[in-house]
């Protein structure tokens, strides 16, 4: 009983000073070696602007790494947590159907079991995510998750927008989602107006996607093969 | 026994909305009564409709076009042929001139008499009336105030320093706050004479206003009350309801934690002296401030049914809603009831009610209207949920933002907030944030548990909502993470899927997608 009442342990300053995303961002491109230590499978999960109040935060979340992974070197112990922020944090959540779920966190050992209501998944398409109501506690919270590789790259084009309102170079984000079947273009390239970039399938369709200006190919954030979302930074001109 | 013959009355009419209308009717079916309900057009399909007998539409969603209408609902009961009106709280429930049109139409008013109803609603007279009696009131004034006669300013001055600041202006209409300002010095007195007259005459068309001192910190502890119409009024036990966010009440238990047997005792009979002379009749409570060294000062008289009425009921075993019924049909107290009063000064059970309203604990309690879409409850022993609403409801935002009022029963205080916090955490509320969480807190709040804390200052001074959600939002967002990589939400997991679905596709989805981007506005 007494578990029960504590406070999660995600909430007591038991996790380490979570990473900040502008210091993941800082990192090169995908397609270069640092960026392959966010797991793929990694998700973004921040409290939509209809719960949010200030200071609120975002958390990044990935499942537990791959045993393989920890054996060769990297600075984990093999174990089914998630890592949160950077850190793994003992957590456990249990799906019974109709939206209840009970998440379990150890507070210092002890476990703290939180009953969670989970509701449908609704799309929001203006922003490309996922947005669920979550209720912990009473407390309702709407929760928009996307994929963590694409809050990374929003972030960049964010800090980039300030450059492009100065005539600077273009960034041509993802309008639809779906899978790079061809890139044209490589960094360096010049193109013209209109000259073709990349071919995105979308469901069973290819949608050719085109330079919107001349310019040289400052940097292309997506290769062969990669899944992308709607917002997903694509190709840089200057 | 049977339930026809020992009806008070054949039908009645509930001029009211909600959890309480609902309450009251189910009173009526235990009796054997039929219910009419009436309604606005927000509440066409609301539960309080469903389970009437019948129903009267009154008008529009605005209160003043359907439930404030005295014409509206005295025609209602009249044209159904309903014997008596039962007005619930709030909306008419303490207007002498609906009681009057209740009567004159001969039909029977469910509560005090419209002459107490008038004499206890004008605070300087209940003052008075309580002063008469020996029943100490707040220090203050017990004649309106001069507002502004220059020619006064020295002898309200004068009196102002015997009542001592800070002191409160009060309006002798008033409620809910209305007409109030603290003053805390000499100089500041004039103008909140005159800005809380000027308030009270438009909130209650009467501006007149008297002094009163500040107890701080008090407990707010009320005294219920039966009258019957040979006069004889008694109490049937007290309810603490300290835990307040600017007068109004989130938490009400019974008894009040802590009192001695004499306390009570004292508490009980103040309260019976003063009804009776005041001429009370059915049921009314009386309010009381409770300082820190153990003194009691008269506050107010409601001449009607409280929202935590509950509480009393749990404890003494009295279906007060019923008992009104036979008081209004000129019963006398019945046996049970009067056992009960002699038992008021030693309860052998402890009750307390939470108020589960449509507002955001973490946004200073501000509304929050809108479609519930999962409302499941607890249950189990010792729990009772008065509530008019269900998934796929709507929370008007015309009225009162109380939706539910979760009361559990238990063998002592302690035992009554371990089943508060179980049953909270049973419950399920989906759609529109509530107060659930601001309670769940509560539970844990060492100043409530242990009761040494409890005062009517403890919200405002206390309560960090968004400090208070904090963890749990953390909770939330990773309780969200994890479903979504449970779901393979992110497009490179292995198996692929949960990409969202764009509808169409090829060159209009781009289209539409562009057009999407063109709106958005990442946060920066």
């Amino acid at each position: 009983m007494s578990g029960q009442r504590a406070k999660p342990a995600i909430a007591a300053g038991t996790t380490p000073p979570p990473r900040s995303a502008s210091e993941r961002v800082a990192g090169p491109l995908p397609g270069q070696a640092q960026e392959r230590e966010v797991d793929p499978r990694a998700v973004r999960a921040t409290i939509a602007a209809s719960t949010r109040l200030e200071g609120d935060p975002s958390m990044t979340i990935e499942p537990a790494p791959d045993p393989a992974t920890a054996l060769v070197g990297r600075d984990v112990l093999p174990t089914d947590d998630p890592v949160v922020d950077g850190a793994q944090l003992p957590a456990r959540l249990e799906r019974f159907g109709a939206g209840r779920a009970r998440l379990t966190l150890a507070d210092h050992g002890e476990p703290v079991r939180l009953p969670v209501v989970v509701g449908e998944a609704r799309t929001d398409r203006a922003r490309g995510t996922i947005v669920r109501e979550v209720v912990v506690r009473g407390w309702r919270i709407e929760v928009e998750v996307e994929p963590e590789r694409r809050a990374m790259l929003r972030e960049r084009a964010r800090r980039g927008a300030g450059a492009q309102a100065h005539g600077g170079p273009l960034e041509v984000h993802a309008i639809i989602p779906g899978r790079v079947v061809a890139v044209s273009v490589k960094a360096g390239d010049t193109v013209e107006a209109g000259q073709q970039l990349l071919v995105v399938e979308a469901m069973k369709m290819q949608n050719e996607l085109r330079a919107p200006r001349e310019g040289t190919i400052e940097r292309v954030g997506v290769e062969v093969g990669q899944t992308i979302e709607v917002g997903d930074l694509l190709v840089v001109i200057t | 026994m049977s339930a026809t013959s020992d009806r008070p009355f054949r039908r009645v009419l509930i001029a009211n909305r909600g959890e309480i209308a609902v309450r009251i009717i189910r009173a009526c079916h235990e009796m054997g009564m039929e219910a009419v309900a009436v309604y606005s057009d927000a509440d066409r399909s609301a539960a309080h409709v469903r389970v009437a007998d019948h129903a009267v539409r009154l008008g529009p969603p605005p209160p003043g076009e359907s439930y404030l209408r005295i014409d509206a609902v005295v025609e209602a009961a009249v044209s159904t042929g309903a014997e008596a009106v039962h007005p619930g709280y709030g909306f008419l429930s303490e207007r002498e001139a609906f009681a009057r049109a209740v009567e004159d139409a001969g039909l029977a008013w469910v509560g005090p008499p419209p002459a107490a109803i008038a004499a206890l609603g004008d605070k300087l007279a209940a003052r008075r009336t309580a002063a008469s009696v020996k029943v100490p009131c707040v220090p203050g004034t017990l004649d309106p105030a001069p507002v502004d006669d220059p020619d006064e300013v020295d002898r309200v001055l004068k009196a102002a320093r015997e009542v001592g600041f800070p002191l409160l202006v009060k309006a002798a209409a008033g409620g809910g706050g209305r007409g109030m300002r603290r003053v805390v010095s000499p100089d500041e007195l004039p103008a909140a004479l005159l800005a809380g007259s000027r308030e009270a005459a438009s909130a209650f068309g009467d501006g007149s206003v008297y002094l009163e001192r500040e107890i701080m910190p008090a407990r707010h502890i009320e005294v219920q009350l039966l009258g019957d119409a040979d006069g004889t009024v008694v109490a049937l036990g007290e309810r603490d309801c300290s835990t307040q966010r600017r007068h109004q009440k989130l938490i009400e238990e019974a008894p009040a934690p802590g009192l001695t047997e004499q306390e009570r005792r004292r508490l009980h009979q103040m309260a019976e002296r003063l009804g009776a002379a005041a001429g009370l009749r059915n049921a009314a409570t009386c309010e009381f401030l409770y300082d820190r060294d153990g003194r009691f000062w008269f506050l107010e008289v409601n001449t009607r049914l409280q929202v935590e009425h509950p509480v009393t009921e749990m404890v003494s075993g009295v279906d007060i809603v019923q008992e009104q019924f036979r008081l209004a049909a000129g019963l006398p107290l019945s046996e049970r009831v009067r056992a009960a009063a002699q038992r008021a000064s030693r309860p052998t059970s402890h009750a307390i009610e939470l108020r589960i309203s449509a507002e955001d604990p973490a946004r200073v309690f501000a509304p929050t209207p809108g479609r519930i879409t999962r409302w499941v409850m607890p249950g189990g022993p010792g729990i009772r949920v008065d509530t008019a609403v269900e998934a796929g409801d709507r929370v008007p935002a015309e009225y009162d933002p109380l939706i539910a009022k979760l009361i559990v029963h238990a063998e002592d205080r302690a035992g009554a907030i371990e089943r508060l916090r179980r049953a909270l955490d049973e419950a399920e509320v989906g759609g529109i944030q509530t107060t659930i969480p601001f309670h769940r807190a509560m539970l844990d709040e060492p100043d409530f548990v242990s009761a040494t804390g409890l005062a009517t200052t403890w919200v405002d001074g206390h309560w960090d909502g968004p400090a208070a959600r904090l963890p749990w939002a953390r909770a939330a967002l990773l309780a969200a993470g994890l479903v979504a990589i449970d779901e393979g939400a992110a497009p490179a997991a292995p198996g692929g899927g949960g990409a969202p679905p764009v509808p169409g596709g090829g060159s209009a989805a781009w289209r539409r997608g562009g057009r999407a981007m063109a709106i958005d506005r990442w946060p920066s």
